[in-house]
């Protein structure tokens, strides 16, 4: 693989992650240090907490979940937090051997040992159609009942059958909404029973149409940032939502941080704004 | 949506489904979403015999969750990387295509997207000897390019005939036909009729934008809805049977300034997991030029935005007349 930085869209970054020594872990397994850079302070995430990502193609969203995986499922004594994660791929997009580079990278010993333990705290199912997802959230909870240590559910994306439920629902927007209304209302029982926390990724699938309600934000976005938000997801899901970040990603900005995030917690009316990187080693913030 | 009939599952019986249809549970998802405490007494069931139904249907109807360290030691076994048959475009793909994804060849007319997809026909099939299906939306398929192509490569005949026979065409002017298409690839690839067929490692769908632009506009989302169903389909087939999947899109801006982009909007732009761009190179219109830029527009492994030339007019070996484009065999 050719690293360094190439063009002025590079999104590539010289240098290390170090895992250990950035973020360190104080040994509790809150999920506190999950990563600090998302969430403004104090807001850290807390279990019960139902995080969007949202943002166009190409904006790091998923690479941001990689992140997050890895953090999670690489052990304490590297830095990691050491728990289970149940990765809920919908849009077949899952690439395994980037989480595989990406741990590589960051563990100290990145033995096949090593990753093949670390992998063994990952979940992964895939689903085809909504009707699919929802069944499979069903089945889950007995999963989660065996695994105390599974705390994080990673979703990637939720926005994945809008097309296809809302053409099968003809005129009836109830029809149309109807599996993603009960997917959302299921993983909001999911998520306060078991004390997990959601991620979730949900894609920018329309232009923000002149006339939209900004009021959808409880606050207003810093005005430079000029999100392409328009929320079009069941209610259930909006009102469930505790962060939205949204995603985007400069392509000529001298800097060598190429990505963009802007975190809203939703309650406490937060924001923080915070440019990445994508390496390697996965995202750099 | 499943619904519910006598024989779908052990214990649902024929009486149990009419008692349960008229108290208005009458799919899959009706009858695991709804309380099943509540519906015992309402159709007076067995609560028993009704939680044993919904285990054997969750079961049945959901997707099982694998463990990342078994699913890593199954990619390793089954993930393959094929040569394009291009140093160049191989070394911005990080060694070739990767099965198992999508990748997309966009581009402005005239750009080599077709000429890209023979080249990956005649690597994968002379080269490695495997499968190639070639689903042609636009007619602009041409075996004598290919053939000329896998003349390049080798001298002898035999070979060149056996490449010729594992590539296989099939004619998709609209996305039923597509569908259709995919719908038989996918019924042979589980049934393992592999005598027609060998081993089958790459799908090329040229161009996939003339098959969903007549879609598009209208009542939009029934077309979307399609446009979805296909991409769907190319991602389970590339997933599930380790296939390579190549497809070739146009190119759009949003201004006459802007950058170029993916045809087909937002939500084909969440679909292939590599894209590539295909340029002319600037100051080169003229006839005869094959050279070519692609740059990396996408990808999981590789920094976008790196570019390298491209020579589509690789393999001119032949006779000149050969080289603009005839129609068939």
């Amino acid at each position: 693989m050719t690293a360094g930085c190439l063009g002025e869209c590079s999104i590539w970054h010289q240098g290390r992650y170090s895992g250990d020594t950035e973020h360190p872990s104080n040994g509790r397994s809150s999920l506190k240090n999950l990563e600090p850079c998302l969430f403004a302070e104090e807001g850290s995430p807390v279990h019960g907490d139902v995080i969007e990502f949202h943002g166009p193609e190409g904006t790091g969203k998923t690479e941001m979940l990689y992140h997050l995986l890895a953090r999670c499922i690489i052990p304490k004594a590297q830095g990691g937090l050491e728990v289970e994660v149940m990765f809920v791929d919908t849009d077949y997009h899952f690439d395994m051997l980037r989480l595989v580079t990406i741990l590589e990278n960051r563990l100290a010993q990145g033995t096949e040992e090593m990753i093949k333990q670390c992998l063994g705290r990952l979940f992964l199912v895939s689903c085809s159609s909504s009707t699919q997802l929802l069944l499979t959230l069903y089945s889950l909870e007995n999963l989660f009942c065996a695994h105390p240590s599974l705390c994080v559910l990673l979703l990637d994306s939720l926005s994945a059958f809008y097309w296809i439920d809302r053409s099968n629902g003809g005129e009836s927007l109830t029809l149309q909404e109807m599996n993603l209304k009960k997917c959302a209302n299921f993983l909001e029982k999911l998520v306060t029973q078991h004390h997990l926390i959601l991620f979730a990724t949900t894609q920018t699938l329309m232009q923000k149409s002149a006339n939209s309600a900004e009021g959808f934000l409880p606050l207003k976005l810093p005005h430079e940032t000029d999100t392409d938000y328009r929320p079009y997801l069941c209610k259930s899901w909006q009102q469930m939502v505790t962060h939205r970040m949204f995603f985007s990603k400069q392509c000529n900005s001298a800097s060598s941080k190429g990505f963009t995030v802007v975190s809203c917690h939703l309650k406490r009316n937060q924001i923080v704004k915070r440019s990445f990187s994508v390496a390697e080693c996965g995202v750099q913030f | 949506m499943v619904v519910l009939r006598a024989g779908l599952c052990p214990g649902l019986t024929e009486d149990m489904i009419q008692l349960l249809r008229d108290n208005g549970i009458r799919t899959v998802v009706d009858f695991v979403s709804s309380d099943l405490e509540d519906v015992a007494q309402k159709c007076s069931l067995s609560y028993k015999a009704l939680v044993a139904v919904r285990r054997v249907l969750l079961a049945q109807f959901s997707a099982f969750p694998a463990n990342g360290a078994d699913l890593y030691e199954e990619l390793k076994s089954s993930t393959a990387i094929l040569p394009t048959g291009s140093p160049s475009l191989d070394q911005l793909l990080d060694s070739g295509l990767y099965t198992g994804e999508v990748m997309e060849l966009m581009g402005a007319p005239g750009t080599g997207k077709t000429q890209v997809c023979l080249g990956i026909a005649a690597s994968v099939s002379l080269g490695l000897k495997q499968h190639v299906l070639f689903l042609d939306s636009t007619g602009g398929f041409t075996a004598s390019r290919l053939y000329q192509m896998l003349q390049a490569q080798t001298e002898d005949e035999e070979e060149q005939l056996e490449a010729l026979q594992r590539v296989q065409v099939q004619r998709v002017f609209n996305i039923y036909e597509v569908l259709r298409a995919l719908q038989g690839l996918r019924d042979r690839l589980s049934q393992q009729v592999l005598s027609s067929m060998g081993p089958l490692k790459v799908v090329v769908l040229d161009s996939v934008s003339a098959v969903i632009y007549p879609l598009l506009g209208g009542r939009q989302s029934e077309g979307l809805a399609l446009m979805m169903q296909l991409s769907r389909e190319l991602k389970t087939l590339a997933r599930e049977f380790s296939l390579a999947v190549v497809v070739t899109n146009q190119v759009t801006r949003d201004s006459s300034s802007g950058p170029l982009k993916p045809a087909l909007g937002r939500s084909w732009s969440f679909v292939p997991s590599t894209r590539v761009l295909l340029e002319s190179k600037e100051g080169s219109w003229e006839r005869s030029s094959t050279q070519r830029a692609a740059s990396l527009a996408k990808s999981p492994r590789q920094p976008t935005g790196i570019q390298v030339e491209l020579d589509i007019g690789n393999g001119d070996v032949l006779d000149p007349s050969l080289v603009t484009p005839t129609q068939g065999l």
